[in-house]
Order: C-alpha cells, then structure tokens, then sequence
C-alpha cells in the first residue's frame, strides 16, 4: 500500500497494477449484487447475444478502481469522492486486465485530485475508462 | 466582466452541480438554503468555478466563503 499526502502527490505520478478476472469473482460478485442477469450468467444467453461467453459485470470490473485508488494512487490517506466510467469493451472470465491511473489534476482548495484511470485486457484493448476524484484524510 | 456578469455565470455552474434548471442564486445566497449543497458539492463547486474562470481558490478563503457574494468577491479579485 502507497502513502502518499496531498502535499506529496504530484501531477503525473502514476501507478498499475494486474488482475485477472476469474470464475471465482464472477461468483462472488454475484452472490454479493444478487445480479443474476443471464447475460452475466448463462452461457448460451450471451452467446446468442454476440457475445463470446458470459459478460463480466462492469462493476466487477470496475471495482478495481477502489484497488487503484486505496492501495496505490494516492493509496492509504484516499478517500473516494467521484468515479465516472465509460465503458468500452466487454469483459471476459480470464481476462487478465492491467489496471492503470495517472494524476491529471490537484487543487489545493478542495485538497482533491483528479486520477485519470484505465483497464486493458491481455489482448491490449482498452476495456473502460475512469475519471475519479479522490481527497485526502491526511 | 461584471459582478452581475459572474452572478449569472456562477448560477449556470449551479444549475449544472445541482442538476436544477429552475435554480437561482443571488449574492445572499448561502449553503443552508439549497439542499444537497454539503462538504462534497462544495468542493465540486469551488473546482467548477476554478476551471470557469480560470483561476485557483486558496484553502483559507474557501473555508471562510460565508456566500455567494464573498465567492464572487473573491473571483473578482483574481480575473
């Protein structure tokens, strides 16, 4: 886990991180969301859909940008105030995604910075995009 | 610009924060009387104004921000 203060962050600093998306999460997610969509859940459902297999749940994927934020970018002093995401490309069980977040904005009146926040699949396709804003507790 | 002037523009960045259409401020204007306008808005708020008119709030100015005219006394002096 990073530590950085708000006087220590900087425009530009950087972090990532890879995690794959396993049958085990997709489990878990949907036992705690209770989301049983069959496009997350049945097979031949997102098959006759156009898509590969099953869709990973957005908000699976996209529960790594709390990872992201709390572990590494600004890491322990964050707290999560906004995260706005697009996204782009489904997601697969065991893609392996390599989840990326960049410093673009800081303010000193708000003590508030902006992470500019990415996921790319094994294959090099950006999967979403995240723009959050995260303030300090410290 | 004029205070008038950044009245009306500071009253679109609510309008947008607040997601209100019907909304109107007035330099009187203060945090009790509009609903959901909390610590976080706040903050939302003092960016928006940065990026609209360019300009960067200190920490203390923001804390001492009794109203909407005190914002925008604060904006005059930095454009």
């Amino acid at each position: 886990m990073n530590h950085y203060s708000f006087d220590e962050i900087e425009i530009g600093i950087s972090a990532a991180f890879e995690t794959e998306i396993t049958e085990d999460k997709m489990k878990m997610f949907t036992q705690i969301t209770e989301d049983f969509n069959p496009m997350h859940v049945d097979e031949s459902y997102a098959r006759s859909h156009g898509y590969i297999s099953r869709v990973v749940y957005g908000m699976l994927s996209s529960s790594f940008y709390s990872t992201l934020v709390g572990m590494y970018l600004p890491g322990e002093k964050c707290l999560l105030n906004k995260c706005e995401i697009d996204y782009k490309n489904p997601v697969y069980i065991g893609d392996r995604l390599y989840v990326y977040g960049e410093v673009s904005d800081k303010r000193t009146a708000t003590k508030r910075i902006k992470v500019k926040g990415k996921m790319i699949n094994q294959n090099g396709v950006t999967v979403n995009t995240a723009k959050i804003s995260v303030s300090f507790t410290g | 610009m004029s205070k008038e002037e950044i009245l009306s523009k500071v009253n679109e960045i609510f309008i947008d924060a607040f997601d209100k259409e019907d909304l109107v401020i007035d330099f009187n204007t203060t945090a009790s009387d509009i609903e959901g306008w909390d610590s976080l808005m706040q903050m939302n708020l003092i960016e928006m104004i940065e990026d609209e008119f360019n300009m960067r709030f200190d920490m203390d100015e923001v804390v001492g921000m009794a109203d909407v005219g005190a914002m925008i006394d604060i904006i005059i002096s930095r454009i």
